[in-house]
């Protein structure tokens, strides 16, 4: 009898907290606000996904007209109609490899790009890969104002992590503080009705709007703006349940200072401190740690070294270097003959130099990496004590700008680095010149997507990081009740 | 009375624990900062003058080979960190420190540290700065909401109105109270601050240092000033502490955590930056379109380095070649640059409303980790390449050149090298960054005036009941 | 019915109610007197469970009020000094609300008014909000709410302090009636005349203990002012 009656009275609880919602100016202010910074979120997140992703295409489209211009100007050399430039030359391989004839390697948006816009210089999206060394091209990225990139994205990632438990707090900072302070609380507890139930009612109601409106408005836009976010299948459930989850440990936490009895203000003080700890100071205060533990190696040091070693290799092919150009006067010189190209001494020891450089710099490059690797670990472990980090991190790999995506974009990046080297050295150290057939031979940077069942792994992780925490603050919230007084 | 009052305030802070455990803690996290600070300095800065004086020495150090290859290899510049870069790092982690002074191309920066970062460099850097910037008006707020309020609810401001205290005389007697704890909290902070800063400034540039923590203290005073007259300000009017908390904290959310990003983004709208790609067109266009002018008048033809070009007019064509990039490098990268600090310069004026911005622009001017500063030191760098550049000409064309169809086959040594004189950089002194930081200064005192307006209007129309 | 059985509740060193044994039968109005902090509201509170006690049980119609909390709420109605509403809602609204969680079923419209006209507040006045009610207005619609739910006992905190003399009196008609109808009522009071004329029996509370216990036939109300007086002469 009294499962049933509860649950009657649940109802009711809930009807009624609807209704005392509604008649609450400051509720109708509060759900306006949350509903204009989602609103601007979103339609920021997709101007700028838009925009972003105008530019690859326009870099995609760039590289392609070049490459066809290189092909149209090499038939026209080989068919003796056109001279070709020293340093331009699509027959000559130590051109076509490096700059020149380079194509850029294109981490391509994901359907759900507009949620979480990511940071460009931390994770850039393209790479422009010739046959030098990795360090030549990884630095070389998009241009922002660095102002910019500390201010961060006015994204809806960013409006939901940092702004709804704001949101949260303002509704139910005063849950059962507000009927005890008011005196209706008595009266409500001299009715057959568990306080458990009151609270779960009230709870409920809140949730049940704050989450329409964080879920269902930015799922409906996408729906209208972005179809193909719906594309991404099982993305956009797990992004709702990331963003549903996250928002129930705020009102867990709500439910949990609440069931410690103290006063509104209290509350409100101690919702507030927990908010600047877990959002903002924790997150710093790990970055800090995981700095301080796994510290990356010497960036000036590595400058050094690279210097170091082109000096090297530089007085190693002093010989080469010092051989002059023979096309002056001699144009001919430049054409290829029976599939065979003269390289100038100087390109050809310049190129000689590069791959050196690039053989010896690799080990240095690659404690880099395993620092990264070593760091990222450590933030992937750790980041469960903050959840906003958890969430923030979560949202940003379901909209595709995250770590991990990067991390597999970089491996590819490093496989097509190969096969461009090896495709390219074969025939400069053999000195064949570039024919008009190996155009289409030529590696192509072709991006294969994550598997979904590691995003969906990892984006299950995320959830249980999240919602652990939760269960501990019901439970805690629970044992507190038991002792809560009612006046 | 005045000084009464304030006296009773401070008391009232401080029995009731506010003072004590929000103080407190932030003063923990900021002695954590500046700790974390100074030691990420003093390393940075050991690493930037051992390898800035290997790069020279190895400059030096190089075998004979043709100059032109020795530009090539180039020389680095390494940015020095800033002594007052352990209270503000400024825009350091998102720009690199370390400029590639490499033949025919503008230098430009290296690494970026962001490389180097984890995901979690989205949640920002813990700096002294960034406590007092973000956390700092949350700590007046919390310590001021119920100034008035509170006394009001209390029935105690109605018994002090009825024995005839002007409201003049509460207000400020608020004020001082308010900026005592302030100062009380963070003066200690603030002195090992600049005692940290002082000691780990180069020699020679501890009265510069000095002078631009002077600098960063009277913007942060600004600053805290402006929300302790708002604070007292929405206390008087709001009519219970719930409302005046509610409002106090509405308004903190909109100035340190959702500005910064509105500001950012409507400045990209209003001064859009170009793409990558379209910056290299431009910029490349506008060389090629300089080049063909000057090759033709020269040389008689448009194409670069062809057969029309004997290699015994090489080193006069690099020479010309490059003389006519400057130009066109100054033109291009300037104004994108110039674009930047218009961005900046937007959300700097928008610091009369918000006042965050200004006092971000303002602190990181003075601490010398601005994009001002940095672009001084990439200018230099980059006149000093052009020294490099125009050296190594002059010698190619007074050595190369003459011995015929052998350009390369000339090699030089020593005595070349040594004509180039190291990069010593020294940053901008106080009386530079001050100059540079009158449009927040504006701000941030515009701000204070109305923030003080408000205040005063507001205790002295406030009900006593 | 109503009944204490060794009733104590201790907050550390202090003894807020001290062994009380007491026994409400159906149709009793029992007054509970004495100065602030005897005792009286302690005694309500551990009867309706909102704190626990130290020693002893209180039981409400033979159920232990802590074994079974919510079936003992369903048993009793409180009406606490002041009566504070949901300022938002109109005093139909609240009466709505509370007597649904009362009983678990939504009473029909024309019973809610009803019990309005049974507690004399004027049918005009139940749409408008309860921000504008006077205190004995929003005692009104509380004791519709404790009619509605048709309870065996009544359990009142200072019911007729703050009422003018008019309103007080029918308060007392309104327990009368309810006594009438075999309601066990305990009312705790500071108005010795009421409790003399309206209730059945009289108990005199201090520091914690039932110093009096009696019938309030069986004294005059000069006597019962001299006791009570006497009681409150030694008092801290």
């Amino acid at each position: 009898m009294n499962k049933l009656l509860q649950f009657r009275r649940l109802r009711m609880v809930m009807a009624e907290e609807l209704r005392l919602l509604a008649a609450d100016r400051s509720f109708w202010v509060v759900s306006l606000i949350f509903l204009l910074l989602i609103a601007y979120a979103l339609s920021n997140g997709l101007h700028q996904a838009t925009l972003r992703a105008g530019a690859q295409s326009a870099i995609v489209h760039d590289d392609a007209q070049r490459r066809a211009g290189q092909l149209d100007k090499l038939q026209r050399i080989m068919a003796g109609k056109e001279v070709p430039g020293p340093f331009d030359n699509p027959a000559d391989p130590t051109h076509m490899g490096g700059g020149y004839g380079a194509h850029h390697a294109i981490l391509p948006p994901a359907p759900l790009a507009a949620v979480a816009l990511g940071q460009d210089d931390l994770f850039p999206s393209q790479y422009k890969v010739t046959y030098e060394s990795r360090i030549s091209f990884i630095g070389n990225n998009d241009i922002e104002n660095p102002w910019n990139l500390l201010s961060g994205h006015f994204d809806l990632s960013f409006v939901l992590v940092y702004l709804l438990p704001f949101l949260i707090f303002a509704l139910g900072y005063n849950l059962l503080s507000a009927e005890r302070e008011s005196g209706t609380l008595r009266l409500l507890m001299s009715q057959p009705l568990a306080l458990w139930t009151l609270l779960l009612g009230k709870i409920a109601t809140r949730a049940a709007v704050l989450l329409s409106l964080a879920v269902l408005v930015p799922v409906a836009t996408l729906m209208l703006a972005r179809p193909a976010a719906l594309s991404g299948g099982g993305t956009l459930v797990y992004w709702a349940a990331t963003v549903a989850v996250y928002a129930l440990f705020w009102f867990a936490l709500v439910l949990a200072v609440n069931a410690c009895g103290k006063s509104s203000a209290t509350n409100a003080m101690v919702l507030i401190i927990a908010w600047v700890t877990l959002v903002l100071v924790l997150p710093s205060l790990l970055n800090l740690a995981v700095g301080a533990a796994v510290p990356s190696p010497s960036r000036a040091e590595l400058a050094t070294r690279t210097r170091v070693l082109t000096a090297e290799a530089m007085a190693r092919n002093n010989k080469l270097l010092s051989t002059d150009y023979a096309h002056v006067g001699k144009p001919g010189v430049l054409v290829p003959k029976d599939g065979s190209i003269q390289m100038a001494g100087r390109l050809r020891g310049m190129f000689l130099i590069e791959r050196e450089i690039d053989q010896k710099i690799a080990p240095e490059l690659a404690r880099f990496d395993l620092q990264q690797e070593r760091r990222q670990a450590l933030v992937a472990r750790y980041s469960f004590l903050s959840p906003a980090a958890v969430a923030a991190e979560a949202m940003s790999a379901l909209a595709g700008t995250g770590q991990r995506r990067h991390a597999w974009f970089m491996r590819q990046v490093g496989d097509y680095h190969a096969a461009w080297k090896q495709f390219f050295f074969s025939r400069i150290d053999a000195g064949r010149a570039v024919t008009v057939a190996d155009f289409s031979r030529i590696p192509q940077f072709d991006w294969q997507e994550e598997e979904g069942s590691t995003v969906g792994r990892d984006a299950t992780w995320a959830l249980v990081q999240l919602f652990a925490p939760c269960l501990l603050l019901l439970g805690f919230a629970l044992w507190r009740l038991r002792r809560y007084r009612v006046v | 009375m005045i000084l009464l009052i304030a006296r009773r305030d401070l008391l009232e802070r401080w029995r009731d624990g506010r003072l004590l455990w929000a103080g407190g803690m932030i003063l923990v996290l900021l002695l954590t900062a500046l700790a974390i600070g100074y030691e990420h300095r003093q390393q940075a800065r050991a690493e930037q003058r051992a390898a800035q004086s290997a790069d020279y020495a190895d400059w030096l150090k190089q075998g004979r080979r043709h100059p032109h290859d020795a530009a090539h290899q180039g020389m680095h510049a390494f940015k020095p960190e800033a002594a007052l870069a352990l209270i503000d790092p400024g825009i350091n982690p998102y720009i690199g420190s370390t400029v590639w002074l490499q033949a025919h191309r503008q230098s430009e920066v290296m690494f970026r540290p962001a490389q180097d970062a984890t995901s979690l460099q989205r949640f920002g850097e813990l700096s002294a700065g960034w406590i007092l910037q973000v956390l700092g008006p949350l700590l007046v707020i919390v310590l001021g909401f119920n100034a008035f309020a509170g006394e009001r609810e209390q029935g105690i401001l109605r018994q002090a109105v009825s024995l005839g205290i002007p409201t003049r005389a509460m207000l400020w007697g608020k004020a001082i109270a308010l900026g005592t704890s302030l100062l009380a909290l963070l003066a200690p902070a603030a002195l090992l601050a600049c005692a940290a800063t002082v000691l780990a400034a180069d020699a020679g540039t501890r009265l510069d240092t000095l002078l631009r923590f002077g600098l960063l203290a009277l913007g942060y005073a600004l600053y805290l000033g402006i929300f302790v007259f708002l604070t007292l300000g929405v206390s008087a009017a709001a009519s219970t502490s719930r409302v005046a908390i509610t409002v106090l904290l509405a308004l903190w959310i909109g100035n340190a955590v959702i500005a910064p990003r509105v500001m950012a983004e409507l400045a990209r709208r209003t001064y859009p930056t170009p793409t990558r790609l379209a910056f290299n067109h431009a910029l490349d266009a506008d060389l090629k379109a300089t080049s063909d002018r000057l090759w033709m008048a020269n040389f008689g033809t448009t194409e670069r380095w062809g057969r029309d070009v004997p290699l015994d007019k090489w080193g006069k064509a690099l020479q010309l070649d490059d003389h006519a990039s400057y130009k066109v490098f100054d033109r291009h990268f300037g104004g994108l640059w110039d674009t930047w600090e218009r961005q900046q310069a937007l959300q700097e004026w928008s610091g009369v409303l918000l006042p965050m911005l200004a006092v971000r622009a303002l602190s990181m001017d003075a601490a010398g980790t601005d994009f001002g500063h940095h672009r001084n030191f990439t200018d230099a760098a980059e006149r000093h390449r052009r020294l490099i550049q125009d050296i190594v000409s002059e010698d190619l064309v007074k050595h190369a050149d003459p011995l015929g169809g052998q350009h390369f086959a000339y090699q030089s040594g020593p005595e070349l090298w040594k004509r180039i004189p190291a990069f010593n950089y020294h940053p901008p002194a106080a009386a530079w960054a001050l100059q540079r930081s009158w449009r927040s200064l504006l701000a941030l005192c515009a701000a204070l005036g109305v923030a003080f307006a408000f205040a005063w209007r507001a205790a002295s129309r406030q009900r006593a009941y | 019915m109503l009944e204490a059985i060794g009733l104590t509740k201790r907050y550390g060193a202090n003894t807020a109610l001290d062994q009380l044994d007491l026994r409400i039968e159906p149709g009793d109005i029992y007054c509970l007197l004495g100065a602030n902090g005897a005792g009286k509201t302690t005694t309500i509170n551990l009867f309706l469970n909102f704190i626990d006690p130290s020693e002893g049980r209180a039981l409400i119609n033979g159920m232990d009020v802590t074994r079974s909390p919510l079936r003992t709420k369903q048993e009793v109605a409180y009406i606490p000094e002041q009566v504070n509403l949901y300022p938002t809602l109109s005093g139909l609204e609240n009466l709505r609300y509370f007597s649904a969680l009362a009983l678990g079923r939504e009473l029909p419209r024309d019973r809610l008014l009803g019990l309005m006209e049974e507690v004399g507040l004027d049918p005009a006045v139940a749409d408008r909000r309860v921000g504008g009610y006077s205190k004995g207005m929003r005692q009104k619609v509380w004791i519709a709410v404790a009619l509605a739910k048709q309870a065996r006992a009544l359990l009142l905190d200072e019911p007729t302090s703050g009422l003018d003399p008019h309103a007080a009196n029918e308060f007392s008609n309104l327990l009368t009636r309810a006594s009438a109808n075999g309601v066990a009522i305990l009312t705790t009071t500071h108005d010795l005349f009421h409790a003399r004329h309206t209730g059945t029996r009289i108990g005199i509370m201090k520091q914690g203990k039932l110093v009096e216990n009696l019938e309030s036939q069986a004294i005059s109300d000069l006597e019962l002012q001299t006791m009570y007086l006497r009681h409150m002469g030694g008092a801290a």
